[in-house]
This record gives C-alpha cells, structure tokens and sequence, in this order.
C-alpha cells in the first residue's frame, strides 16, 4: 500500500481543438491552491495556460518491439514522467493534455508497459472534454473523436448553452451508445467541480467493482462496422477458470485491435474471491480482489468496449465458459 | 537494521562509510561527473554542488526544476535542465548559458575537444570552437542519448528505430548514415576503442553494432531497462545494470555474439541500477536499489567487497577522482558518500 502512496496521479484530458480542454485546465490551475502540478502540453495555442511547471511535449507514439503489433506507447511521456520524478519537490498531480486528434490508448498503455512509469506514477482518469454542439459531426468524421469518448472515464459535456434540450439529448444518446460506462457531466464553460474530474483513481482494480453492466447497449441499430460501441454480458452460473483464461487471452491476441476497453468481475467455480481484471486493447491488470461479499449473489460480469464486437462471437465464447 | 530510519545504523557501516563523509541533502541525486580531482553534482532541484577533498561547494543555482543531465568540457561542467538551459560551469561556479530552449527540456549534453553539444527535442545543437552559432542535426524522432568517439570525429544519436552515426570529414563537413533497429533507442555509448556502438532500449534490452561491418546484434534477458552501462577495463567488458547481477558482456577478440555474459552476483539480490568502471583496472563499482554499493573485479568475482551499506534508495551516481584516490556515491533519497578508496588515505 505504501507504494501506492507514493505515485503520481495522472489525469489525462482529451478532446477535440476548441471543446474547452484549455478552458479546463486553466480552471484547475487556478481553483486548487496549494496544489502543486505539471501540465505536459502539446497544442502551444494562442492561449496561455497559468503554471509553473509547463512542459513541452511531442505526442511521439512508439511502437513497442515485443510482437505485440497494437502495442504503442507515447515515448515523450516516458521521458517526461521518468524526468518529473527527479524532482525535489513532490507534485500532488500530473495532467497530460493531448492534441485534439490523438487516440488515447498509447497513452493508457504507457502505465501498463513502462516498469519506472508504472512504478512512481498512476493513470487517474482519462477525462474527455466534448463540444455539445460540434460532437455528433465529429463523431462522423473521425475515429479519433469516438476513441477519446470510448476511452473516458468521464465526458465534460461542454458548451451546453449552445444546444437545444432535443439536441442535447441526440449527442449524449451518442455518447452513451459509444461509452455507457463513462460518467457524463453537462456543463457550460467547463465548470465543473474538480473532485468530479482528479483524484478518480479510475484505472484501479477497486473502481471495476462498481461497474454496473448497462443491458440497453447491446443493440444492433448502428450504422457501420466501424462504429464504438459496447456490450456487456452477465451470469450466473460460476465459470471455468481455465476456459476463460483459455478464450480470453486467444481473444485479446487475435481481436485486440478492435478491442478499445475491457473490463471484469469473475466468479470462478471453486474460488472464494472475486477475480477483476481492466485492459486497454491487448494489456490487462488482473488481480483477486477479496471475498465475494456475505449474502450477496455471486455472478461474473464482463463489459467490452470496441469495434466490430457482433463479429466476435463474444456472447457463445462467454457462454461456453461456464461451468458444465 | 531497520529500512525505514533513513539512517546508517553505526555497527552497519562499512569501512568506507566509517571513514568518509556523509552528506544527507534530502535532494534527488540526477548525475555526478569527474572534473580532475573534484566531482560536480546535479540534483533534482536544478541545483549543482561541487565536491572537493570531502567539503561541498554551496549550492549553484543552474536550473529552474531539475539537472537532467550533466558531461565535462575541459575543467568544466557541462548541464542540462527542465528550464530548457545548456550551461557551461566553472568549478568555482560561473555560470554561462550557452544555450536556450524554452519550454523543451535539454535532454542530453556531451563534449569534445571544446565542441559543445546538447539535444532538445529531435535537433542536436553544435557549438564548434569559436563559434557563437550552433549546427543543427535534425533527427525524426526525440533524440534518446548522444555519444561522441574518442577523437570526436564521429557523433552517435540514439533515436526511434536506431542510431543516426555523423561524420566529420577532413574538411570538416558532417556526413549521415543510419544504423536501423526497430523499437525506442535511449543512452548510446562508443566503445574506447571506437570499434562498437552500444544502445540501451525501452524494451529491457541493449543493442550493439560492430562498426566495421555493421553487424549488429541484440543483448537481452534483463527484468528491467538499462538505465546504466559503461565499458570497462579499455573495450575488454561491457558492464550493464538492469537485472539482480551486474552482468558484464565480452567485448574483446570478436565481440559478444555466441559468448556468454559474467554474471556478478550480490547479497541482498536487489537491482543493479548503476555501474561505474573503475578507472584502469578490470573492475566495477555497482550500485544497487536499495542505496547499496560493491566494488567488484569482474574476472574474481570473490574479490567483491561492500563499499556502502543500503539507505533504501536507489544509487543514481557514482564517480571516481581523476587520481583514483577518492569516489562518490550518491542516490535518489539525497544521500551522497564521499570516501578514500586506499586505507593509507585515512588521516
């Protein structure tokens, strides 16, 4: 636990070029006094972001050279991060602000591959700032706009004022198809009350417990292949270790890129704790997460979030790792 | 013992410790670096102390956040910061700034001959004697380390996919050529001899090239990434850190292809996180992650002996005197140890 105690939180902000990420983060560096944070930055706009600690990055993406082809890394944050922790004085947080057409994943996979990364900083939560207005157009355009909503753990739903009740609703629909999981928050000129956005500890083991599946989402009604969207399945019955383990990691291997978001709670024939498991496309944090709690059902649960999902099959090979 | 005191329990204390100076400054240690008889110190707090004869220099006030990286020019110091600041340093602490980048980082900064040289970003700057105006190399990614030879005519820059060699040529005109290997190259080193081009990775891997013929070749097996590997003893060995042994890859004859690395075991089976070689002789001092350092004869690996007992942080420096008198450990907790290697240096 002590380790913990000692890594950085890391928010990251996503969002497209004009939806308010620097609104955002100007209003963080001036609401928490006190606080000290580094802001790494890649977009050096016309606006100027009030801190001490400004560091100028290169949204560079590595390739990892371990086989394993969807796995990147964003290797200026490497060096960044591995840089801040030579710092005398200790930061309270670390917020990582990304162009508006990065995808998120190297990003997230960074706190899973490097081992100086992992160790002395933690992804927080990836907040994802939208433009109420311009979003659905966004969506339509560009995949990197669907991966930063599929990717957040929390969506600023920003410039509210500028929509309609009719149109507000159309865009968080979309969100929801995209993301069910992500906390959405309506807001104008991103005032948002910070504890919604730092300090989530939302990559955590402990944080998948609270996912609740959303059965809704499982619909069939999008309109290409390459659409996000996400299905959740739920059972009962208590699983095969060994199947699972089996289908999954095949799974992972041969569908990972497609694959945006995984996350779990298994209930193992013969087991007394809960299994959790969260991945970012092919690399995964699993770990028993304690005793099932006293009078509740036990059941598994089990949330993808990805493209092409129906082509999986996902639904027969979670099926068949029930427990004969 | 207790780990969590941040004290050097007295019974524990080596010979070394017993009869140096301890500094606890409580500032992350980034580099040490041998000028002559002094070895200057960057730290985590953009400061720089020089150490002479046991005494520390007050504190110079190079950097705005953190020295990332530090080399010797003549009888000065060469540094880079997180303020994007390429400073030249006397040892009585005048500060010139040769250098400026704003809000990019000075990664890396090395010397040769008086040609001054530091990378921010994916361009290497090179102040040539004389000259006020520096020559940009621009590379296609963030450059990972620089390294210049023995006679300063060619210049390594390690970088995504590889190493881009430049060459001086005799009417001193830089030529390009690429070394290709695909993944994230970081620190670069010449071997002494100018025969091999070393390179640690964001795997935990090193690669290598034998200049001559290019051939190149991957040395891995490490639980962790190299962050620390020198030659040793002219071009004989290479010295890495990176796995629970100092592990020391043959350079002689034709090089490590189809040869077994020595294996240097230590007591505690903690990570090597630093290697130094000890100046003229077939040995290494070897820090570890618990603040723990061993000088070792890497064919004898029974004549090791402890230098420092642990402090629970991780060794990030060592350096020894140019005469081979005296060395410096520091580590990440902020504490340095200075000593005499010999025990007729004992007052």
């Amino acid at each position: 636990m002590e380790e913990t105690n000692k890594q950085v939180p890391v928010t990251v902000l996503t969002g497209f070029l004009g939806a308010g990420k620097t609104t955002l983060l100007n209003r963080i560096l001036t609401e928490q006094h006190g606080k000290k944070y580094a802001v790494i930055v890649n977009e050096f706009g016309e606006q100027g972001i009030d801190n001490d600690l400004v560091v100028d990055a290169d949204e560079e993406v590595f390739e990892m050279n371990n086989g394993c082809i969807c796995c990147t890394v964003r290797g200026d944050l490497i060096r960044i991060l591995s840089g801040l922790m030579k710092r005398a004085d200790k930061l309270d947080a670390i917020i990582v602000e990304t162009t508006g057409l990065a995808d998120p994943a190297p990003v997230a996979q960074t706190f899973f591959v490097d081992q100086d990364v992992a160790d002395r900083t933690k992804l927080d939560a990836i907040v994802t700032v939208a433009d109420a207005v311009h979003l659905s157009t966004q969506l339509t355009d560009h995949h990197e706009a669907e991966e930063q909503i599929a990717f957040a753990d929390v969506v600023l739903l920003n410039k509210i004022d500028l929509v309609d009740e009719g149109g507000l609703e159309v865009v968080k629909e979309r969100i929801k198809k995209i993301n069910p999981f992500a906390k959405v928050i309506n807001t104008t000129k991103c005032g948002v009350s910070l504890n919604e956005i730092l300090n989530l500890d939302a990559f955590s083991l402990k944080r998948v417990l609270d996912v609740e599946p959303d059965f809704l989402t499982s619909d069939h009604d999008h309109e290409h292949d390459d659409d996000v969207t996400s299905l959740s399945f739920v059972s009962d019955t208590p699983l095969d270790m060994e199947k699972f383990q089996d289908w999954f990691s095949k799974l992972l291997q041969t569908k990972g890129q497609d694959i945006l978001r995984t996350k779990g709670i298994l209930d193992f024939t013969g087991e007394s704790d809960r299994y959790v498991f969260q991945g970012v496309h092919m690399l995964m944090d699993a770990s028993p997460m304690g005793k099932w709690p006293e009078g509740k059902e036990r059941s598994s649960r089990l949330v993808f979030i990805g493209r092409n999902l129906e082509s999986m099959n996902l639904k027969e090979g979670f099926e068949n790792c029930k427990s004969a | 013992m207790k780990a969590d005191t941040n004290q050097f329990p007295e019974l524990d204390k080596t010979k070394f410790e017993q009869r140096g100076t301890e500094f606890k400054l409580g500032i992350p240690i980034t580099n040490a670096v041998t000028v002559g008889n002094s070895i200057a110190v960057g730290f985590g707090d953009g400061t720089v102390r020089i150490f002479t004869s046991g005494e520390s220099s007050e504190p110079i006030k190079a950097h705005k956040g953190i020295v990332l990286c530090m080399s010797k020019d003549g009888d000065n110091i060469l540094t880079g910061g997180d303020d994007g600041r390429f400073l030249n340093i006397s040892l009585d602490g005048k500060i010139n700034e040769i250098g400026n980048f704003g809000t990019r980082w000075v990664d890396h900064v090395t010397a040769n001959n008086g040609s001054l040289v530091c990378s921010s970003g994916n361009i290497v700057y090179l102040w040539s004697p004389n000259h006020k105006e520096p020559k940009l190399f621009e590379h296609n990614s963030t450059i990972g380390g620089i390294a210049f030879d023995a006679k300063g005519r060619r210049l390594a820059v390690s970088r995504y996919g590889g190493v881009t060699l430049w060459k001086k040529d005799y009417s001193n005109k830089w030529n390009s050529s690429e070394l290709n290997w695909k993944g994230s190259h970081n620190k670069v080193i010449f071997s002494p001899d100018g025969k091999y081009l070393v390179t640690s990775m964001q795997e935990n891997q090193l690669h290598f090239w034998r200049l001559k013929d290019k051939i190149d070749s991957a040395m891995s097996g490490y639980g962790a990434k190299i962050k620390s590997f020198a030659f040793v003893d002219d071009s004989k060995y290479l010295a890495t850190s990176g796995a629970k042994e100092a592990v020391c890859w043959p350079f002689d004859g034709d090089g490590p292809v189809g040869r077994e690395p020595i294996c240097l075991p230590y007591v505690g089976n903690k990570l090597v996180t630093f290697v130094e070689p000890f100046p003229n002789e077939n040995a290494i001092l070897t820090g570890l992650s618990d603040g723990s350092v061993f000088l070792s004869e890497i064919e004898k690996a029974s004549n090791t002996i402890i230098i420092r007992s642990f402090t629970e942080f991780e060794v990030s420096a060592i350096a020894v005197t140019k005469d081979c008198s005296h060395l410096l450990i520091g580590d990440m907790g902020g504490n340095i140890l200075w000593t005499s290697i010999w025990d007729e240096e004992k007052k």
